[in-house]
């Protein structure tokens, strides 16, 4: 064995080789320096509006903005801070769906910008820092259901509020958090019907191997079967697969007549390429899919998801000037190679919903603290891209539009179905729960909020 | 113990097996191939730097990663077919594993656990550099139109038997890279040295071989075929940073089982890994599969902790 000179012990390193690493370590912290600095603001201490320059204009209102800059979920968060610092700058500037105001009273919003890591217990030890040591007001932030039930115990306790803008698998209904995505029966309730009627009885239920996959697609499977369909197969993959070899081939054997996707991440694109390899065509067996947007179909390349359907509250086509507005601003400040999606849209309005409300605690003359924030959210209403919305003063769940987009080779949906107005959300599935809803008696009631109604509970809409 | 209850729990959770019809399962054999050409093709790097080298390269996956990047780049900006974006995912991704040695692992050889955690660091470093320059946005890499479609082997009642042509080409590219690998490890000057530097060091040096440029050549060729398979998978899915993440366990555990001494313990390797996964999957589903697999990879560590095929060395 020949021993050699450890690099890396103080003392021992001669004059020539600190230099070398001396310069080493200049150069690529230069590199390093140069390409975070090249346009793009790519990590969370150099965001679109600079927390530290606003903080000099005094008493600003101090906001945590909590998503993963790194790590496997980052490819979709990073576009939900995107959305958001779209809103906060169109706030703090007054332009946009803002133009006229000037931040929030003449007080700017102060981003605390924080990085999880996609890593689940850093959500919680994040929020906590958020809440105790930057003393912000509210949160925006997460994205996967596991992200959220981490935290959740944090705002409970704590007693601060989430603004949390993601479409999941619903049966929850905190009084800690503003749910902006869409509940089940603001999507699944509608697409499941409309592939039973359209394409046939039969469906193929495929989903990542984690909590929302697995428990949207018991929603969905118990619509089916309430639709007069049949379920001929529900199969999982680990989060992250890109081999789908074995669950293509299984749906050529059990020949359904839809297939219904949850897979979410790197695993859309793979499956969705390998299917149309396969040589499987949508005019055989289409796909149904709800994680599936812009964003996926852009990356996977829209010649293999033409022709199948996904079902949101949003897509980039929505026929609305806020929309028109939404998108030309979105690529002004990201790129015009950019895309919106659902996601990234509610990201975005639920901005506007905490702006208003801190607005309509100032002008009451209230101090903006949990209790105040949370009774000027409920009910608020905002103009968003995919149409108006609103916060349901009961549940804290948001109504939105339900619609369902059939890809083009563009890229981008052709929408085949959609709601007149929002639909009234409702946290739990009326076809696993019958009757179960969720009445918020009191503002910040801590008792179990859930009503038992054992009736049929009416489809509502939103009268504008 | 909670082991084997969750795994019994696994089972219990599987549906249970269908009447297993024969076209389907002869379908599943063949998309078994496929992936075994998949798992050959990414750990047939790694044979290089940790079989012949032994260094336990846990950046690995990166260098795949790098190669899928370096194919998406050219096309998006020369509009390159894929296949002639293969050599240069080779060239790009040996030279920054050549520079790597020099600057890095060249520091540590003789020393395991230092390797593994700085090849960790420098997986997570890559990753971050990459995640800076190109964001984390998912990338699309368009496949040859001309290689698309399925091969139809045999109809069988209505039913083909067949398995898709890019599926094919991979395997091609695997077994060819893997024929050229053999030949330059068996036949040539410089697979001679390559050995003889791994076998005895010093010896070798004495003998005036040119130790350091060996190594440096020898591990910028295994992270060139990491680049290689990373330029042709790129297309079959997404291209993003944490790509290469995927591949790493994979491939080790195909160049584990396989044995680290031989090469052709890599083609074994990733042919039992790639069919048993595959019939596994087929029979209960893909998340138990991947744990009995594994399972049985960690068993069968522990009692031929040198793999499946090993020479016989001298003490």
């Amino acid at each position: 064995m020949k021993s050699r000179i450890p690099p890396i012990i103080l003392g021992g390193i001669s004059r020539r080789r600190f230099i070398q690493y001396g310069s080493l370590a200049v150069g690529s912290s230069i590199v390093a320096a140069c390409s975070s600095g090249g346009g793009e603001s790519t990590t969370s201490s150099s965001p679109g509006a600079s927390p530290v320059a606003s903080t000099a204009g005094g008493e600003g209102i101090k906001v945590g903005v909590m998503y993963s800059t790194t790590g496997t979920i980052a490819i979709v968060e990073k576009s939900l801070q995107d959305a958001t610092f779209l809103a906060i700058e169109q706030i703090n500037e007054g332009k946009g769906p803002w133009s006229g105001k000037q931040g929030i009273k003449g007080k700017k919003i102060d981003m605390a910008v924080v990085n999880p890591d996609s890593n689940w217990d850093l959500y919680n030890q994040m929020s906590k820092r958020l809440i105790d040591e930057d003393k912000v007001v509210c949160v925006l932030g997460c994205y996967t259901s596991a992200s959220r039930k981490s935290v959740l115990p944090v705002f409970e306790e704590k007693d601060s509020i989430l603004y949390y803008p993601v479409y999941y698998e619903g049966n929850e209904c905190s009084s800690n958090v503003f749910y902006t995505g869409a509940a089940p029966n603001q999507q699944i309730t509608d697409s499941i019907p409309y592939c039973a009627k359209n394409f046939g009885k039969k469906g193929f239920f495929i989903g990542s191997d984690y909590i929302y996959p697995k428990e949207s697609n018991r929603i969905a499977k118990a619509e089916l079967v309430k639709a007069g369909g049949e379920v001929v197969g529900d199969e999982y993959a680990a989060l992250g697969t890109t081999e789908f070899i074995t669950i293509i081939n299984k749906i050529k054997q059990a020949k359904p007549d839809f297939v219904l996707s949850n897979l979410v991440g790197d695993s859309i694109p793979a499956f969705y390429k390998q299917y149309k390899d396969a040589g499987i065509s949508p005019e055989d067996i289409p796909i149904m899919a709800y994680p599936t947007t812009e964003e996926e179909v852009l990356a996977m390349g829209p010649e293999f998801a033409e022709g199948h359907y996904t079902s949101f509250n949003y897509f980039q086509t929505v026929d609305t000037p806020e929309n028109k507005a939404f998108v030309e601003q979105f690529k002004a400040k990201f790129g015009d190679d950019r895309v919106t999606n659902g996601v990234m849209e509610a990201a975005y309005f639920q901005t506007f919903f905490m702006a208003q409300a801190m607005e309509k605690v100032l002008d009451e003359g209230k101090e903006i603290n949990t209790a105040t924030l949370r009774e000027a959210t409920r009910g608020q209403v905002f103009n968003a891209p995919q149409g108006t919305v609103k916060i349901d003063p009961d549940n804290y769940h948001t109504y939105l539009y339900s619609r369902i987009g059939k890809w083009k080779s563009d890229g981008q949906a052709d929408i085949i179905f959609s709601t007149k107005a929002a639909v009234k959300p409702i946290p739990w599935s009326q076809a696993l729960y019958k009757g179960r809803i969720c009445v918020h008696s009191t503002p910040d009631k801590r008792g179990n909020p859930i009503v038992e109604t054992k009736k049929d509970v009416p489809i509502e809409f939103l009268k504008v | 113990m909670d082991l084997a209850l969750s795994l019994g729990q696994l089972l219990a959770e599987a549906p249970p097996p269908k009447a297993i019809d024969f076209v389907t399962l002869l379908n599943q054999l063949l998309n078994g191939i496929g992936i075994v050409g998949i798992l050959l093709l990414t750990g047939l790097g790694l044979a290089i730097t940790f079989g012949v080298m032994r260094i336990i390269n846990l950046a690995h996956g990166e260098f795949i990663m790098l190669g899928a990047y370096t194919t998406f780049l050219l096309q998006k900006n020369f509009k390159m077919d894929l296949l002639l974006t293969i050599p240069f995912a080779f060239i790009v991704t040996a030279i920054i594993g050549a520079l790597l040695e020099l600057t890095i692992i060249r520091r540590l050889y003789g020393r395991p656990l230092e390797t593994l955690l700085a090849t960790w660091g420098l997986s997570i470093v890559i990753q971050g550099v990459v995640k800076l320059i190109f964001t984390a946005q998912l990338r699309y890499v368009k496949a040859p139109p001309y290689i698309k479609g399925n091969w139809r082997l045999a109809e069988i009642g209505g039913q083909a038997i067949e398995i898709s042509y890019y599926r094919l080409f991979i395997i091609f590219v695997a077994l060819a890279l893997f024929g050229i690998t053999a030949f330059l490890l068996y036949k040539t000057t410089f697979g001679r040295q390559v050995r003889a530097v791994t076998q005895n060091r010093d010896m070798a040096k004495c003998l005036g071989v040119n130790t350091g440029l060996v190594d440096m050549a020898t591990f910028a060729y295994g992270c060139g075929l990491a680049g290689v398979a990373g330029s042709v998978i790129s297309s079959l899915k997404s291209v993003a940073p944490p790509m290469g993440q995927d591949y790493l366990v994979d491939a080790w555990m195909t160049v584990v089982t396989g044995g680290v001494d031989k090469l052709v313990g890599v083609l074994a390797g990733s042919f039992l890994i790639g069919q048993s996964n595959a019939v596994l999957a087929y029979l209960l589903n893909d998340p138990t599969a991947r744990v009995i697999v594994l399972a049985a990879v960690i068993v069968l560590i522990r009692y031929r902790p040198e793999g499946l095929f090993t020479v016989q060395k001298r003490g």
